[in-house]
């Protein structure tokens, strides 16, 4: 809203941004990042998701009108003094450890729980292990308009508890966060995604990543380091803070990184998610995408593909109520729902001969539902009152193969445009017959894999 | 609080980075709304179009030369396309003659 609105100033028009009470706070925060502090905007009271036709109404003719007149026509107040900040190579504080956490959460720098002081030896370690300058800039982050340096990386890192070998990981990790298909400046979002990090390649077991039993668990140096470095990232250099831009309803803690059963995927002969994501076989490469939750396929029973593959499915179309607004509404064909098999279930399958393709083709024939529900969703998310996909595919907004072949409401019609849309990664306990399904954030969080240059 | 233990001693960096944003100035404002085109730009969400309606009346009571440009003529600003859509404003902004900006809804 705001990044619309200071382009619109930019440009030399006036504008006057709509925001809800409660997000406030973010809009102070954002507009900063956008080099306009005093950028403007007009308040909704409460929020328009719970008001009859007629409070909307009022609150919008008593506060808002008001408002925006003033916006578009008044005298603007100053916005919040931006104050000076250190420079990028400087020591900010010098003392214990206890001192140095204390000063660090005294200032939003870390995330409650203790860091490791980011000392210049520490940080000379880790540059050590990439080839790129510390000055490098991988990109600029939105909200908070910062460089995403070779050197914040490092700093980042070692407070996560990372080691410096983990460095190359932690560089790709940025570059796909810069990367403008994956929409990081929407990671203060309402829905509070969580990204989740896929290592392929050798370097799983070079640098010891779990990649069996208990994968998504916290427990293992590279895996937790990892995923708290992300978080760590968008907290110092994205810029995403609770009460400030991170704007997540409820949110979650960051999750570990997880990484491939690349011996199993071999061994069955299917490509890892690596080569889905454009790669080579054998690439080292990281896949990030933003999930808004998950959910657990325990112990499945079948010995056919035909007699396990209905429980991912089923688990998949259960992860997409509201997410479907990024199949078709807020999105159009953004949504990316990723399932893990554990590996007994993919080679079950495999033994059938059924490729990971196969996979993906039973999964878009299967996990499905009614078109009258599925209007139904879109209806209800989007406050629009009527939803025809009969409609949407004349206007050519999406595949009427797919999604219109026929006018009866009683149609199962697919979560995802294509199936080559599902994610499918082999990981988890080698010998237990389960699966875990994540529902996707769409182009909120699309999901983009970088090359891991060690 | 308990007392902070001072083991060790750490010259700490800072975590941050620059940031790349200069401070940009605001465009000039109106002196008066009437004889002024003011678009209205949307992300579909939270029933913008109602909001967008009640603000066309109450700003036409007020302003009784004001016009405005539909959101519908700008498409969705959070939509896949949300970074082209957002880049293409100022050019499609100025093309409809717009003098002023709603942009809808932080919520």
């Amino acid at each position: 809203m705001l990044r619309a609105s200071a382009v619109c100033e930019a440009a030399g028009i006036a504008s006057s941004s709509l925001v809800a009470a409660g997000f406030i706070g973010q809009a102070k925060a954002t507009r900063v990042g956008l080099g306009m502090p005093n950028l403007p905007w007009a308040t909704l009271p409460g929020h328009p998701g719970v008001q009859t036709r007629e409070q909307l109404r009022a609150n919008v003719i008593e506060t808002t009108l008001p408002e925006v007149i003033d916006n578009l026509t008044g005298v603007l107040a100053d916005g919040a003094i931006v104050e000076g900040e250190p420079a990028m190579r400087d020591v900010v504080f010098t003392g214990g450890f206890d001192e140095v956490n204390q000063y660090f959460l005294d200032r939003e720098w870390s995330d409650g729980l203790p860091i490791v002081p980011p000392t210049r030896e520490r940080v000379e370690a880790f540059l050590r292990h990439t080839r790129r300058g510390a000055d490098d800039v991988l990109g600029v982050l939105l909200p908070d308009n910062r460089a995403a340096t070779v050197w914040s990386i490092a700093v980042n890192g070692v407070m996560a508890g990372c080691r410096p070998e983990y460095m190359p990981v932690l560089v790709a990790l940025v570059e796909a966060m810069a990367d403008p298909r994956y929409g990081v400046e929407h990671s203060g979002n309402t829905p509070g995604g969580e990204t989740l990090i896929i290592l392929n390649g050798p370097i799983i077991k070079e640098l010891g990543f779990n990649y069996t039993q208990g994968v998504m668990r916290d427990g293992f140096q590279p895996n937790t380091s990892v995923g708290r470095f992300w978080r760590l990232y968008l907290r110092n250099v994205t810029g995403f803070l609770l009460h400030k831009n991170d704007k997540a309803t409820y949110g979650n803690t960051w999750r570990v990184a997880i990484a491939e059963n690349e011996d199993v995927v071999k061994a069955i002969g299917w490509q890892p998610n690596s080569v889905d994501m454009g790669f080579e076989p054998g690439d080292n490469t990281v896949t990030i995408a933003r999930y808004t939750g998950g959910g657990m396929a325990s112990s499945m029973s079948g010995s056919t593909p035909e007699e396990l593959l209905p429980y991912l499915a089923d688990g998949l179309v259960r992860q997409t109520f509201w997410q479907i607004v990024f199949t078709m509404g807020v999105g159009y064909g953004t949504l990316r729902p990723l399932a893990l098999i554990s590996p007994i279930i993919a080679e079950t399958i495999a033994a059938a001969g059924w490729s990971k393709s196969d996979v993906k083709q039973f999964l878009f024939e299967n996990a499905r539902m009614p078109a009258w529900q599925f209007e139904r969703l879109l209806r209800d998310w989007l406050c629009k009152p009527i939803w025809n996909l009969t409609e949407e595919a004349e206007r050519g907004n999406i595949p009427r193969e797919v999604f219109a072949a026929s006018d009866d409401p009683d149609r199962m019609i697919p979560i995802v445009w294509a199936p080559e849309h599902f994610m499918l990664v082999v990981t988890g306990d080698p010998l237990r017959t389960s699966g875990y399904m994540f529902g996707h954030n769409g182009q909120l969080g699309f999901p983009v894999a970088k090359k891991i240059d060690s | 609080m308990s007392e902070l233990s001072n083991e060790g001693n750490f010259a700490a960096l800072w975590p941050r980075s620059p940031r790349q944003s200069v401070t940009k100035q605001l465009a000039p404002r109106h002196a008066t709304l009437n004889g002024k085109v003011v678009a209205q730009v949307w992300d579909y969400l939270f029933r913008g179009d109602e909001m967008f309606e009640t603000l066309e009346e109450g700003l036409r009571e007020r302003f009784p030369d004001i016009r405005f440009v539909h959101w519908r003529e700008f498409g969705n600003i959070h939509g896949s396309d949300e970074r082209q859509v957002i880049a293409m404003l100022p050019e499609r902004l100025k093309s409809a003659g717009v003098d002023a900006v709603i942009t809808a809804v932080a919520a």
